[in-house]
C-alpha cells in the first residue's frame, strides 16, 4: 500500500514536471486550432488525476501463490543485473559485441545460479555463434569493437 | 463472390514456395520462443521485426513470418502450461486447470495434441468471420473520418480498462502512460521537440522495439532472477500422441461454441484471449454441470480455453486489419511492424495492398495446418527444450534483445534507454500494473493525438465534430457504457457481500 502510494507520488510529480515542460511548446506559427501542447497537455492532466484517486484510495496488490517475498538479498541480485546490462550498453560499441557479451554473460550467468565451467563455456559459444548468426547470416551489423583485427 | 476470388489469390501468395518456407520458420521459431520462459508472443514477434526487416523480406512475407510466430508462441505457451504446469502467460492459466491433470493421468501427448487440434479449430472458425466480416467492417470504416476515428481509438482505451476486471483504475494510467510516450519527439505538424531534452536520439521519439523489449524481455529478466526454483521437473510425454476420433468428437460442440465466442472477443477492442478463455472456461463447466470433471483433467475443459484463444488470436486481427486500430498487444506490435514497412493498416488496406491482406489471412490457415503436423514429430524435441536451465537461457535472452535494439538503429542510446525502460516496466509489474495497455496507447497515441487535430482542423476548433455524427454518438454511448462497467461489477460486489452478511 505504501509502495503504491509513493509510486503514485512520485509519477505524479514527474506529471507536473512534464506538464511545466509542456507549457512552452508553441508552433512558431499555426494554421491548425489545436498546438502542439494540447494532446500532451491532457493525457498528463487525466494520468494526473488517475494518480491522486491512487494516492488516497490505492487498491491492495495480489500475489501469486508462488512469489516469494521481496528480501535483501533478491534486490542485491537486481542491482548486480541492471548494473550488468548497463556495463553491456556501455561495452558494446567500443569493446564490440562478442567481447561485451561473454563480460556480461559469465557474471549473469553465474547470477542465475550456473556453474562456473559450464557458464563459461556455452557463454563464450552463444556469444560467437550469435555474432555469425546475425551480423554473416541475417546481414544484422554488429559491432567488432576491439576484435576488429581478426577481421583482416 | 469477390471475397472468394481474393481468398484465392491470397493462398496463392500464401503457398509459393518462398512464402511456405518462411512460414515454417516462423511457426518453428514462434514455439521456441513461446516454450521459453521469459519470452511471450510480444517479445518474440517484436524481436522478429528488425530482423526481417534486415534480412529484407518483402511486406507480405515479413507479416506472414511475424503471424506465424505469433500463432507459435501460443502453441508454445501451450507446451509449458501443460506439461509444467506453468502458464507462459494470462491466456493460457485456464490451460493448465485441465491439462496438467490430463498430463498427469498418462495423457500428455493426447492432451497437446488435442489442444492444437482444439486451437485450429477455433483460429479456423475465425478466419472463416474474418473472411466473411473484415471486407464488409473495411468497406464501412471507409466512411470513417478523424473524428470518428478519435472516437473510436478513445473507445478501445476505455474498454481495456473496462475490460480488464479487476483493475481498472492501473489499466487505464497504463494506457496513459503509453499514449503520453507517444508524445515525445519531434511534433510531426508544427517541427516543436516535445519532451527530448535536447537529445538528439530522442529527436525521432521512442523506437517502438526499444518500448516492447524494454517492457517485456527486460522486466522479465529482472522478475525471473526472483524465481530461483529451477528445474520443476516436466511430465514426460509417453504413450499415444495423437487423439483419437471419440475424443475429438466428444469435444467438437465446445469446439464450435467456445470458437465463436473466441472470435467475438478477439473482435472487441480490449478483451482479448486472456479474457475470452476465462469466459469460454467458465461457461463450459456450467454447461457441463456436476457430470463434468472439470479441474481433474476434463478434455472439455482443456478444449474450451484453448479453443477460444485460437479463435481471439485471429479475431483480433479484424480491427488491426480494417480499422487500423489495434485489439491486443501483440497486433499492436504488428502494427509497429507494418510501418516499418510503411504500410498503414486501415479500410484502404484491402483496396490498395490486397496480397499483404489476403496473404496474411491465408497464411494463418497454412500456419494453423502446419502447427498440427508439427506437434507429433516434434514435441519430444519440444519438451527437451523445456529442460534448458534459467542461468543457460537468460543471459542469451539478455543478449538477443540487445541485439533486436541496435539493430533498428545502430546507437548505444537506444540501448541504455530500453534498460531504463526496463526498469520502470519490472516496478509497474511489481506494483501490479498491466503491461500490454502501455503498448496499445503507445501505439495509438500518434494516430489518436493526429485524428484529432484533424478533426478540429476541419471544424475549425469548435468541438461538437467530435460527437455531432451518428457514428461518433453511437461510439461515445458505448463508451459510457464500457467506464460504468466496473463501477457496475463493484458495486453489485459489494451489495452481494452486504447480503451475504444480511444472511448471517
Amino acid at each position: 500500500m505504501l509502495l503504491q502510494r509513493i509510486f503514485a507520488s512520485v509519477l505524479l510529480l514527474a506529471c507536473v514536471g512534464l506538464a511545466l515542460m509542456a507549457w512552452p511548446y508553441q508552433a512558431a506559427f499555426s494554421y491548425e486550432p489545436v498546438g502542439p501542447r494540447a494532446f500532451p497537455l491532457l493525457m498528463l492532466g487525466l494520468m494526473g488525476l488517475a494518480l491522486m484517486y491512487m494516492v488516497f484510495r490505492p487498491a491492495p496488490i495480489k500475489h501469486d501463490a508462488d512469489e516469494p517475498p521481496m528480501d535483501r538479498e533478491t534486490l542485491t541480485k537486481i542491482g548486480i543485473c541492471v548494473v550488468l546490462l548497463l556495463v553491456f550498453a556501455g561495452t558494446f560499441e567500443p569493446l564490440g559485441f562478442i567481447v561485451a557479451s561473454i563480460l556480461i554473460g559469465i557474471p549473469m550467468a553465474r547470477l542465475y545460479g550456473g556453474r562456473w565451467v559450464p557458464s563459461i563455456v556455452i557463454i563464450t559459444l552463444m556469444a560467437v555463434g550469435l555474432y555469425l548468426l546475425f551480423d554473416k547470416v541475417m546481414d544484422v551489423p554488429l559491432p567488432l569493437g576491439v576484435l576488429d583485427v581478426l577481421e583482416n | 463472390m469477390d471475397t472468394l476470388g481474393y481468398l484465392g489469390q491470397g493462398f496463392g501468395v500464401a503457398l509459393s514456395p518462398y512464402n511456405l518456407v518462411t512460414a515454417l520458420c516462423g511457426t518453428l521459431i514462434g514455439t521456441v520462443v513461446g516454450l521459453l520462459p521469459g519470452l511471450g508472443p510480444i517479445n518474440g514477434v517484436a524481436l522478429l521485426i528488425p530482423i526481417a526487416f534486415a534480412l529484407g523480406l518483402p511486406p507480405e512475407s515479413a507479416l506472414i513470418l511475424l503471424a506465424a510466430v505469433y500463432l507459435g508462441c501460443e502453441y508454445g505457451g501451450r507446451i509449458s502450461s501443460i506439461l509444467l504446469n506453468i502458464p507462459g502467460e494470462a491466456s493460457t492459466v485456464m490451460t493448465t486447470l485441465d491439462g496438467y491433470p490430463m498430463a498427469r493421468k498418462g495423457l500428455a501427448g493426447v492432451a497437446l495434441s488435442l489442444s492444437a487440434w482444439s486451437s485450429f479449430i477455433g483460429a479456423f472458425i475465425a478466419t472463416c468471420g474474418m473472411v466473411l466480416f473484415a471486407p464488409l467492417l473495411a468497406k464501412w470504416a471507409i466512411a470513417f473520418g478523424p473524428a470518428e476515428y478519435f472516437v473510436l481509438m478513445v473507445f478501445a482505451i476505455v474498454c481495456l480498462g473496462g475490460m480488464a476486471g479487476d483493475r481498472p483504475l492501473k489499466t487505464f494510467i497504463a494506457a496513459l502512460i503509453g499514449l503520453f510516450l507517444s508524445t515525445v519527439g519531434i511534433d510531426a505538424n508544427s517541427g516543436v521537440y516535445r519532451f527530448t531534452g535536447d537529445n538528439i536520439h530522442l529527436t525521432d521519439g521512442i523506437q517502438f522495439v526499444v518500448l516492447v523489449l524494454g517492457l517485456f524481455s527486460i522486466s522479465e529478466i529482472l522478475l525471473l532472477l526472483e524465481k530461483t526454483h529451477h528445474g520443476q521437473e516436466a511430465v514426460k510425454a509417453t504413450g499415444r500422441m495423437m487423439f483419437n476420433f471419440k475424443e475429438a468428437s466428444a469435444v467438437f460442440v465446445v469446439n464450435i461454441r467456445c470458437g465463436v465466442l473466441g472470435f467475438i472477443m478477439g473482435v472487441l477492442p480490449g478483451a482479448g484471449a486472456t479474457l475470452a478463455s476465462a469466459v469460454a472456461y467458465m461457461t463450459e463447466k456450467r454447461i457441463a454441470g456436476a457430470k463434468g470433471t472439470f479441474g481433474q483433467g476434463d478434455m472439455r475443459g482443456l478444449a474450451a480455453p484453448e479453443t477460444a484463444i485460437g479463435g481471439a488470436a485471429c479475431g483480433a486481427l479484424v480491427p488491426m486489419l480494417t480499422l487500423g486500430v489495434p485489439g491486443s498487444g501483440t497486433t499492436a506490435v504488428m502494427i509497429g511492424a507494418l510501418s516499418l514497412y510503411n504500410i498503414t493498416p486501415g479500410p484502404l488496406l484491402f483496396q490498395q495492398q490486397p496480397d499483404i491482406v489476403w496473404g496474411l489471412i491465408a497464411s494463418l490457415f497454412v500456419a494453423n495446418i502446419m502447427l498440427v503436423i508439427l506437434n507429433i514429430p516434434m514435441i519430444r524435441i519440444f519438451t527437451r527444450i523445456l529442460a534448458v536451465p534459467n542461468w543457460a537461457l537468460v543471459p542469451v535472452i539478455a543478449i538477443i534483445t540487445g541485439i533486436g535494439v541496435y539493430a533498428v538503429h545502430a546507437t548505444t542510446f537506444d540501448l541504455f534507454l530500453m534498460i531504463g525502460i526496463g526498469i520502470f516496466g519490472y516496478i509497474l509489474r511489481k506494483l501490479d500494473f498491466p503491461l500490454s495497455p502501455v503498448l496499445l496507447g503507445f501505439i495509438l497515441g500518434g494516430l489518436m493525438e493526429q485524428n484529432l487535430r484533424r478533426a478540429l482542423s476541419i471544424s475549425n476548433g469548435a468541438l461538437e465534430i467530435l460527437w455531432s455524427s451518428p457514428i461518433t454518438f453511437g461510439v461515445w454511448v458505448l463508451t459510457a457504457i464500457m467506464l460504468l462497467m466496473p463501477i457496475i461489477r463493484i458495486w453489485r460486489k459489494r451489495s452481494a457481500a452486504q447480503r451475504a452478511i444480511a444472511d448471517v
